[in-house]
């Protein structure tokens, strides 16, 4: 029984946080009030379900203790006569719009679509958003979503009431914007929730060397929004991309916590039902006319993924079909990292000398990469001198203990240099 | 509160079409804020090489030259405006010339403060 209703909770928590949140913010909108009053809900039903058995309605039973514990509140502070600051909503527009709208679905799932719009507005730091957005829609915890970004979960705690204090104060609306801004702050909502996935895969220490659970929730955040807007390409490109990637989770640490490089990877550890989701989502008509430059970014990077997952060999990749993919992207991203990647395909579809060629005025300050690069295409070359040096290089600037590790390895690995 | 910046010398340099670009920029701006909130006071200011700043250092009240903040882009005006939420501002605040930068501020009411 105790097993049950623990199981009830946390599936009801999962799926139902972001409409339950919403319901209340729509209601009472109290951003300062709703996320305690839904906490102290689901307290309560871990407390109560186990001996009087999880309620029929689990969704309904948690709306109904929040609604009382929000009122509570709401009395308490009247009392002392204290005003609130109310979150703004189009709620007048809406009260017109009641009448013409039959189902009542469609009220909640706008209610979620406002809530998602509201913890992703541009006007919000990029961090702090995605960090909202996890906590308000999937009720992912703060000790989480510290892990998730590799910071201290006050300054998670400290982000996320920032935000909440900018959204009421600057008047932040709890609202769908116009037809003609949607499509624009939908692509904010994707870049966030990339942000918040790229931040799972960001190489930690230790344990937390990759929190790919956690880059998992991203990808719950793109599919609400997915679903409450199926005909928004960029949404539905990143969705096919990051399934992409995260099928791979579980070949990229090996047992012994190192990172193992794509080519090195066990393929019968990519997960095959997020790779055909994605191949399927490739196919969606929305991605077939003319897009953003957004959604056309994350359309090509996620047909270099499928590339690389339809492979059934590292060497059955089809590299020159990569490069052309890494041609358009350039296009539509210049950016030295791009550029890097392209130079990585180059050589692996016309050899090392061709890497080499490519690779060349490519520069990230800071980052051991185009070094590390260099060093592997020279070792492929036969200038084990050159390759020795550079892997110098990628050493002295790289700040990832475990990738030194892994470069320092790399060097040792190479061939001894014959005396002149 | 939307504050105005603008890069010194851009206005005396502009030509009389540009300036008149400027005018139905601000034109467009005013008629969104009537449309949807209202306008309470505007002013262009003068250059900030006219400004003066006072700072108490030490009990002592002294007066400087120039503005409060050194940039390239300095305050040229305000418009203090009423409109429903952020993103009616934005949607106003994009219609103002476009060599602007435009920072939007809300205005708060302090409590136990009245005004003589």
């Amino acid at each position: 029984m105790t097993e049950t209703a623990g199981a009830v909770l946390e599936g009801v928590v999962r799926e139902e946080w972001g409409r339950l949140t919403s319901l209340l913010l729509a209601q009472y909108r109290r951003l300062d009030l709703v996320e305690d009053a839904l906490g102290d809900a689901v307290e309560a039903a871990a407390r109560r379900w186990p001996s009087s058995g999880p309620p029929d309605k689990p969704a309904a039973w948690l709306l109904t203790t929040a609604r009382r514990r929000v009122l509570d509140r709401v009395r308490a502070e009247s009392m002392a006569h204290r005003k609130a600051a109310l979150l703004v909503t189009d709620a007048s527009q809406r009260q017109e719009g009641l009448g013409a709208m039959a189902d009542p679905g469609d009220l909640v799932e706008d209610d979620l679509l406002r809530l998602v719009l509201m913890c992703t507005h541009p006007a919000l730091a990029p961090e702090a958003a995605s960090a909202l957005a996890l906590r308000l829609v999937l009720g992912v915890s703060t000790h989480d979503i510290a892990r998730l970004f590799l910071v201290t979960e006050p300054t998670v705690a400290a982000r996320i009431t920032r935000a909440k204090k900018k959204i009421v104060t600057a008047g932040i609306p709890f609202a769908v914007p116009a037809a003609d801004v949607l499509p624009q702050r939908l692509e904010t909502v994707a870049q966030t929730a990339y942000l918040a996935f790229t931040a799972g895969y960001a190489p930690g220490s230790g344990s937390d060397l990759l929190r790919a659970d956690l880059a998992g929730e991203a990808i719950r955040l793109v599919r609400v929004v997915v679903a409450l807007c199926p005909g928004e390409p960029a949404p539905v490109a990143l969705l096919a991309l990051m399934l992409l990637q995260h099928s791979r989770r579980d070949a990229r640490v090996g047992d012994d916590g190192r990172l193992i490089l794509l080519a090195d990877q066990d393929r019968r550890r990519w997960r095959r039902d997020g790779i055909d989701e994605a191949l399927a989502r490739l196919t969606d008509p929305v991605l077939m006319r003319p897009v953003s430059p957004l959604a056309a970014s994350y359309i090509v990077q996620a047909r270099i993924a499928a590339e690389h997952a339809t492979a059934a060999s590292p060497e059955e990749t089809r590299w020159d079909r990569i490069v052309g993919q890494y041609d358009l992207l350039l296009r539509l991203v210049p950016s030295p990292s791009i550029r890097l990647a392209r130079a990585v395909a180059v050589a692996e579809a016309s050899g090392p000398e061709s890497g080499l060629v490519a690779l060349d005025g490519i520069e990230i300050p800071g980052s051991h990469r185009v070094a590390a690069v260099r060093a592997e295409l020279l070792f492929r070359y036969g200038d084990i001198a050159a390759a020795k040096a550079a892997y110098d290089d990628a050493i002295a600037v790289c700040r990832n203990d475990t990738e030194r590790a892994h470069l320092l390895e790399r060097q040792k690995a190479l061939p001894r240099v014959s005396p002149p | 509160m939307i504050l105005v910046a603008y890069e010194p010398g851009h206005w005396e340099s502009a030509s009389e079409a540009v300036k008149q670009e400027y005018f139905a920029a601000h034109h467009a701006f005013e008629e969104y804020v009537d449309a949807h909130g209202r306008r309470i006071s505007s002013a262009p200011l003068a250059g900030a090489d006219t400004a003066t700043t006072i700072r108490h250092v030490d009990g002592a009240a002294t007066v400087t030259d120039g503005p409060f903040v050194e940039s390239v882009e300095q305050v040229g005006g305000y418009y203090d405006i009423e409109l429903p939420d952020l993103d009616s501002a934005i949607a106003a605040g994009c219609l103002l010339p476009s060599s602007y930068a435009v920072e939007l501020r809300p205005a708060v009411t302090i409590e136990g403060y009245e005004s003589m």
